[in-house]
């Protein structure tokens, strides 16, 4: 619901459909049957973040419990938010248009690094105070989670209680806690100091940290009792998790316009570079009956005619092909196509692409993620060639003529070889299409190769190595263009720029808060935006901060440094961590968890893969 | 197979969407409502449905409709709307379904209700404004078409109107030209009256009624 001075400034801004809600499926509440309001806050465009899944699983969760009304916020795009800006309207939620700093909960989900400054500027459009230590009520109550939450540090002044792990548990814990301190008349602090006390909350304010001279940690020290290390929360039995059984249906389009189903959480693979692969061990699937009528009851509530099934590696999913034949059961009367986002090279297999194909093809996107096989040994992809080959073949015969390949550049050990192998690995792909006997007739193949740069996260075994710098980026940039001899590959690849903020962010610590609140003060937002973005901007703000970005980026780290994020606990030990680093120096793999546990750490937890049977286990 | 016009309101937050993102949401009550329209049978199935005359962003729409194809008779025209509205946003609405008359290609007129005015200026200076604007033999405007920029006589296209002084805004009642030929987007005459006069009041506009060239109701 949007007010009349909102609505003036709609026709002067591009898509306004994205800042009115009114969308099919929204939740509208009384106010006078409602004790808490959350704000829930996606630091980037409409578009984006109504297709984040997260999002739409916690906005159901919280409005399913009475006394909550959970309400949706996003960053207006820069024409709106100019808008804003000169008619003095302060930052509103789309379902009751209420200002944010109205709100008991202030929640933002942090998806990637580069939104951190769009968080803070969120805050300054809702006329709330950026820092935490400025907000002394028991009301805005800023919090925060996702998976950039693993490294709260860059943002530590500005939010009051990190949710680490998963949600679904804890921040109804929070919620409901804040009700009590509310009636009770507690203070703001007495409610944080509460809160630290819960498995899964990490409140900054209640930590000090020292540093040595040469600028690493010296020491991480709690107060006020709160708990030395933080552990994560997990769903242990994801079947019995909750799962939203409708979306909100955006009435313009948006970036995944579809259902999302989700699969199982986690990844078995264990691939170095993936900070998800680490962070949400071990494995946890629901069932296929599960996700079939969940799945159905989605489609029968939105009217969407796709569903895409959600998970780190759907291939991985160990009943995937009777889960497919149960889903085309119904799905192919009522016309409704089944995405499969994440498959893995080696888990494309005939049987699975006739499933998916039945109603709609979409494009075909592997990640092999490196050119060589060396390189693929030393992020423990697990993928070989001839697999992938062999896979592209079977697609070719299967009728389609585009292959998009994912890669990263500037990965640990890296030489000119390896980078040159991506396009040599492009090549053979193209080769094999003109060997297919069975290839579509009288059509050229069109080969996608898109180059990231590697940005070291932490929570993985490569979180000690320095990225690659700008100019050594660029020059494998550069290489991997002179070694494509063909028309028939387009090569794509990021701005380098970027992701060298990205990996300060990625591995910063509390002193980057002060350049994020000059940033902000500076009116940064949309980093991750091309628009936006400016690398010159940034330095010169970590000029006057007296902050060397490269310390973060571009430093190696020895594994005794006490790091940013050591008092957080994802499961996975540091040992771990450790033993995998030195086995990618030595190219050596690791079985992935079907085959064999490793001793990650993660069984713990008591659940998921780890306790699975295994084939070759007698 | 039988043809069917649903007529429906855009209004409120659907005010703001843009045909393209209309025809989608319609594609997915439809897809919803298990009414049995018919698919397209090409590369991607999806229920086919055209719409006689496009509705700009930002208008609001009384009258509009969009034609469908019925492939049995087993569903009522009630349970069509009905079906819809459940399956729809709350700013758009379907109030009707008939069995279509006219071609969409008879469209010759649209009627428009347009407010003008903000608080800073009397409905009567806008009414005043107005009426000098459209007291013209020629309206000249700077229209960007495929060959680039064009000036063209928007005043051709104006069959009638009516300017009335409202409690708070002025009023513009007017039936301009509609259709695939000779359309005339009422945006054009209110860019002519802020370029003519230099203002930029707040502008709310209605499309009410569709006609034929014998200015005979389309139906």
């Amino acid at each position: 619901m949007v007010s009349k001075e909102v609505e003036r400034l709609l026709l002067k801004v591009q898509k306004p459909g994205r800042y009115v809600g009114g969308e099919l499926n929204e939740v509208i509440k009384d106010k006078k049957d409602i004790d808490v309001r959350f704000a829930f806050c996606f630091p980037d465009t409409y578009e984006v973040g109504m297709s984040h899944l997260g999002m739409k699983i916690l906005y159901s969760l919280f409005n399913s419990v009475p006394y909550i009304w959970c309400e949706r916020v996003f960053a207006p795009w820069i024409d709106m938010e100019e808008q804003m800006r000169e008619h003095n309207i302060p930052l509103y939620a789309l379902e009751s248009g209420d200002a944010v700093s109205e709100f008991d909960f202030i929640g933002f989900t942090l998806q990637y690094e580069l939104s951190f400054t769009n968080m803070l500027n969120m805050l300054k459009l809702s006329n709330v105070p950026i820092k935490s230590c400025d907000r002394n009520d028991l009301k805005q109550i800023v919090v925060a989670g996702g998976p950039c939450a693993c490294n709260p540090e860059p943002i530590a002044e500005f939010v009051d209680l990190f949710f680490i792990g998963e949600g679904e548990e804890v921040d109804l814990e929070v919620i409901e806690l804040f009700r009590k301190c509310r009636q009770e008349g507690k203070s703001k602090q007495e409610f944080l100091q509460l809160c630290s006390q819960i498995e899964g909350v990490y409140v900054p304010s209640l930590y000090e940290v020292e540093y040595n001279d040469d600028d690493t940690i010296k020491s991480f020290t709690p107060k006020c009792g709160a708990p030395a290390v933080i552990h994560k929360r997990l769903m242990k039995d994801m079947n019995k998790s909750f799962y939203p059984d409708n979306f909100v249906v955006p009435l313009v389009e948006i970036v995944h316009d579809r259902a999302v189903q989700e699969i199982f959480r986690g990844c078995i693979r264990g691939c170095r570079f993936c900070q998800a692969g680490f962070i949400y061990r071990p494995v946890r699937e629901k069932s296929p009956e599960v996700i079939n009528s969940q799945c159905k009851a989605l489609c029968e509530n939105t009217g969407y005619d796709e569903v895409s099934l959600s998970s780190l590696s759907s291939s991985d999913y160990s009943q995937i092909v009777p889960l497919l034949d149960k889903l085309t059961e119904w799905s192919k009367d009522e016309k409704i196509s089944i995405s499969l986002p994440s498959l893995r090279v080696d888990g494309f297999t005939d049987d699975i692409m006739n499933k998916i194909k039945t109603v709609r093809k979409s494009g075909l996107t592997f990640a092999p993620e490196a050119g060589s096989q060396r390189m693929r040994d030393v992020i423990n992809k697990n993928v070989r060639e001839d697999e992938l080959l062999s896979t592209c073949a079977t697609a070719f015969d299967g009728g389609w003529t585009t292959v998009k390949l994912y890669f990263m550049i500037g990965l640990p050990t890296e030489t000119l070889d390896d980078v040159a192998d991506i396009a040599n690995l492009g090549q053979a792909v193209v080769d094999t299409y003109y060997q297919c006997p069975n290839k579509p007739k009288g059509k050229s193949v069109r080969v996608t190769v898109s180059a990231s740069s590697f940005v070291p996260k932490p929570f993985t075994p490569f979180q000690w190595e320095p990225q690659d710098t700008i100019p050594q980026l660029h020059e494998k940039q550069q290489h991997i263009k002179d070694s494509i001899k063909t028309k028939k590959i387009q090569f794509n690849y990021h701005d380098a720029d970027t992701s060298f903020l990205e990996a300060v962010f990625a591995r910063g610590d509390r002193r980057l808060c002060k350049a994020m609140e000059l940033a902000c003060e500076k009116g940064f937002h949309f980093d991750g935006w091309n628009d936006c973005f400016s690398l010159d901007k940034w330095l010169e703000i970590f000029d006057e901060c007296d902050i060397d970005p490269a310390f973060y980026a571009n430093r190696r780290r020895s594994f005794d440094e006490i790091l940013p994020w050591d008092h957080i606990d994802y499961g996975v030990t540091k040992d771990y961590l450790i033993k995998e680093c030195q086995k990618a120096y030595q190219n050596t793999t690791t079985p992935h968890c079907r085959l064999k546990c490793n001793n990650c750490g993660a069984a713990k937890y008591g659940e998921g893969v780890c306790f699975e049977k295994r084939k070759n286990m007698v | 197979m039988k043809n069917a016009r649903i007529w429906f309101k855009k209004d409120y937050e659907c005010r703001y969407i843009s045909h393209l993102d209309l025809n989608r949401c319609m594609l997915r009550a439809l897809h919803k409502s298990k009414i049995p329209v018919w698919h397209t049978e090409g590369f991607n199935p999806h229920p086919f449905a055209t719409f006689p005359l496009p509705l700009s962003l930002g208008f609001r729409g009384v009258n509009e409709c969009m034609d469908v194809k019925l492939e049995d008779d087993s569903f009522s025209f009630e349970q069509i709307i009905s079906g819809l509205n459940d399956c729809l946003p709350r700013g758009l609405r379907v109030f009707d379904v008939t069995e279509p008359v006219m071609k969409a290609g008879k469209i010759a007129y649209a009627d428009f209700t347009i407010k003008i005015g903000d608080e800073k200026t009397s409905s009567h200076t806008v009414c005043e404004q107005l009426k000098k604007l459209l007291a013209l033999d020629i309206i000249l405007i700077e229209k960007k078409s495929k060959k680039g920029m064009k000036t063209i006589d928007i005043k051709q296209g104006i069959k009638s109107y009516a300017v009335s002084e409202q409690f708070d805004t002025a009023q513009l009642d007017i039936i301009l030209s509609a259709g695939s030929a000779d359309n005339v987007n009422p945006n054009l005459i209110i860019s002519a009256f802020n370029t003519r006069f230099g203002v930029d009041y707040d502008v709310d506009i209605t499309r009410n009624d569709l006609y034929d060239s014998e200015m005979q109701l389309f139906r």
